[in-house]
């Protein structure tokens, strides 16, 4: 418990909030942070340009020998080779608060910071992952109020805002700022997990939350694996991310597409299909500052290319089957021997698990977000597969957010817009200190009602 | 088998399904060395099993070492897999130039001193909370109790639910039992929503007071939310060959690693065999 002695600042009275409000979706991969403008005089639906994305890690370069610290890393770096990373977050939950420590006041407080805000002057909304160990919860509120001593603050599961973002269907109205969709089963492909959270009225089902533990970070991970049998990627992390996002896509029929590209020795007289097939020219950051793909081109010989013999000099690693047999972890689990059912399935697990009249709203109202979403055939794989799975007496509905990064950042900047409900939700630092780390816990898990 | 046609011409071929899609039943050659008497009598598992113990002469406690081995080997590989942090690097916090407050560890108070020199990995939170709740019931000084006891509760009043025990390990392999298929996929008589026919607990909605009360359910623990692993009528997983990522035909009897073709099986041999019967 804070003691008052290290109250440096007259907190802000109970019922009051500060004049700023800063939404920080504080994800594993980046945190999505900005100021809603709900308390300024400009009356502004929040905007996804508000929105700034920040690494969220430490990234130390062998080639500079330097260290770049959250923002810095998008913002000054440009040679991404041999890039080693920390990350405060896993498993998507801060776990190193002297990481994230470092990565919010380089964000947030420090002179350079784009999002430079005066925490005692500062609501701070924050996000975190569904079915957080309570140590966790609790050091992130120490953390907010005893360290960075925002006025205020709000802390809930990522997923719920997303029922405070405009509606992804056409069909459905948006809901005025505050107000949120009535049924909305959300489907998070983030770059720990991916997580399923149906929400009613913008409240979580606990009971029936779920989890695949299958996330950009993981098809990442597996894509560096697979490539290695061909080029020396290990410390390759960041260019294997960008192969990823660049060349990965789901497959909308994965045997016929394996066929497609199997060539079964040097001997093999069958030809491999082309359009699937891509030569990807590794970045190198003097020559070519960003990696690319092109066509398969089977005349072209990769050491040659190396050597700068027979066209100009560059890396080339060519990507067959890894384009949709990684990706598929997140439809497959049990390709790596993941003993969890697929994401349609853990989708149909969470649905399942309600009241039976409750499985018609949320099959009609499947919304996708996450940066992991957003591989070509994610959502015509996902929609058929569910479709073929449920009854056809039910109608399946699935969206993906405009944004799918953004999508929770908007929804809790629009939550934040409405001055009476966020008032409803914060704590302020002085409740915290006089009631303490559980009172502000459970008023939170809306056990204690203001 | 260096010659030839890179298709398996091995003495039987089986077929094995090999993908869980109801729509886009697959299959993928197994090679078996033994010579089948009948090829339709020898679809069971029992003489699959018994073909390749005789293929390989290993002895049954040999295998059973070796599928031991090769579990433990994945579950290191699902955590390699998933792990945060790139391996094996230390990248300190670096020094503020000037100003900003206090060095990085400082920390203002005792609980934020603490926190900020604190090393525990996510993995130290997970099994602290487990004991916890295995010594209270409750988690860190909560006034509910979790959800586990509810979960059964539940479970007979709602067979369809698929819920899981609570497990002790952070391991991504869920070992939890799996329920019957019934459960998994909904008959389809219970799924009737025509309003005319008959509109009674199946389709219609909850009552706002039952909703409330599953809104108010505590969460589950970090554990209880994973994935329940696919029923076990389902398909056996698919096996990819190691070497160039098409579906994996021949097992490796010596390490159990699967390749596609006589190419990949070779640079298995070569470069890649762990050999941990060798
Ligand atoms: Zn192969
Ligand atoms: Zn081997």
């Amino acid at each position: 418990m804070a003691s008052k002695q290290s109250l440096t600042q007259p907190p802000a009275s109970g019922n009051t909030l500060a004049p700023r409000t800063l939404i920080v979706d504080n994800g594993a991969h980046t945190i999505k942070a900005g100021f809603s403008s709900a308390t300024t005089e400009t009356n502004q639906e929040p905007n996804l340009d508000d929105c700034q994305i920040i690494a969220n890690c430490l990234a130390r370069s062998t080639r500079d020998k330097r260290t770049y610290v959250g923002p810095e890393l998008l913002d000054e770096c440009w040679d991404f080779g041999e890039l080693a990373f920390r990350r405060p977050v896993e498993r998507g939950f801060v776990v190193n608060w002297e990481g994230e420590k470092a990565i919010w006041e380089r964000s947030f407080v420090d002179g350079r910071a784009k999002l430079k805000c005066d925490p005692h002057e500062t609501n701070l909304v924050l996000t975190e992952s569904p079915n957080a160990p309570a140590a966790l919860q609790r050091n992130a509120g120490e953390m907010v109020f005893e360290e960075f001593e925002f006025a205020s603050y709000y802390r809930t599961m990522a997923p719920a805002f997303n029922a405070y973002a405009p509606s992804p269907f056409p069909s459905t109205a948006t809901s005025a700022s505050g107000v949120p969709i009535e049924c909305l089963l959300v489907v998070d492909v983030g770059h720990s997990h991916t997580t399923v959270t149906p929400l009613y009225q913008g409240r979580p089902f606990h009971s029936s939350c779920r989890r695949l533990e299958i996330g950009g970070k993981t098809l990442t991970n597996r894509l560096k694996e697979v490539l290695t049998r061909t080029v020396e990627v290990q410390k390759e992390d960041w260019i294997v991310q960008e192969i990823k996002e660049d060349v990965c896509f789901i497959s909308q029929d994965f045997n016929s597409d394996i066929e497609r590209v199997w060539k079964g020795g040097l001997k093999d007289p069958r030809e491999i299909d082309t359009s699937i097939v891509v030569d990807y020219v590794l970045p190198d950051y003097e020559a070519v500052k960003r990696g690319f793909f092109r066509e398969h081109d089977p005349k072209i010989s990769r050491k040659a290319r190396a050597l700068g013999l027979d066209g100009p000099r560059e890396h080339i690693v060519t990507i067959g089957n890894e384009r949709f047999t990684v990706s598929e972890l997140l439809f497959t689990p049990s390709d790596i021997g993941m003993q969890q059912e697929g994401l349609p399935a853990t989708i149909l697990q969470s649905i399942y698990s309600l009241p039976q009249g409750l499985w018609q709203p949320f099959l009609a109202n499947i919304l996708v977000v996450g940066g992991s979403s957003k591989f070509a055939g994610f959502m015509g794989r996902l929609e058929s597969e569910l479709r073929s799975r449920v009854s056809e007496d039910y109608i399946v509905r699935v969206a993906q957010a405009q944004d799918p990064v953004k999508n929770v950042w908007l929804g809790g900047a629009r939550l934040a817009q409405n001055e009476d409900v966020l008032k409803e939700r914060v704590v302020t630092r002085q409740e915290y200190l006089e009631h303490g780390d559980l009172w502000t816990r459970r008023r939170f898990a809306g056990k204690i009602a203001r | 088998m260096a010659t030839g046609p890179l298709r398996f011409r091995t003495p039987h071929i089986e077929e094995l399904p090999i993908t869980q899609s109801r729509q886009a039943p697959g299959f993928a050659w197994v090679a078996v060395a033994a010579p089948p008497e009948d090829p339709s009598k020898n679809w069971g598992t029992s003489n699959r099993k018994r073909a390749r113990a005789a293929a390989t002469g290993q002895t049954d406690s040999q295998k059973e070492a070796l599928s031991a081995r090769q579990q433990r080997e994945t579950e290191r590989k699902i955590r390699e897999l998933n792990s945060d942090n790139s391996k094996d690097v230390q990248i300190p916090i670096p020094k503020k130039e000037a100003g900003g407050g206090g060095g990085a560890r400082a920390g203002k108070t005792t609980n934020t001193k603490k926190i900020l020199a604190s090393g525990k990995t996510f993995a130290h939170y997970l099994d602290d909370e487990e004991a916890e709740i295995a010594r209270t019931g409750r988690r860190d000084g909560e006034a509910e109790v979790v959800p586990a006891a509810v979960q059964q509760q539940r479970a007979s009043k709602t067979p369809l639910a698929r819920r899981r025990p609570r497990e002790e390990s952070s391991m991504s392999g869920s070992p939890a039992p799996f329920k019957p298929a019934s459960s998994y996929a909904p008959p389809s008589d219970a799924m009737d929503i025509d309003p005319g026919e008959d509109d009674d607990v199946v389709a219609s909605m909850p009552s706002q007071a039952n909703i409330e009360a599953l809104l108010n359910m505590p969460p589950l623990t970090y554990n209880q939310a994973r994935s329940a692993p696919p029923p076990t009528n389902a398909p056996p997983p698919r096996k990819f060959c190691e070497v160039c990522g098409y579906f994996g035909r021949v097992k490796c009897m010596k390490c159990g690693a699967m390749t596609c073709s006589v190419m990949c099986k070779d640079t298995h041999d070569d470069q890649r065999c762990q050999k941990f019967y060798a």
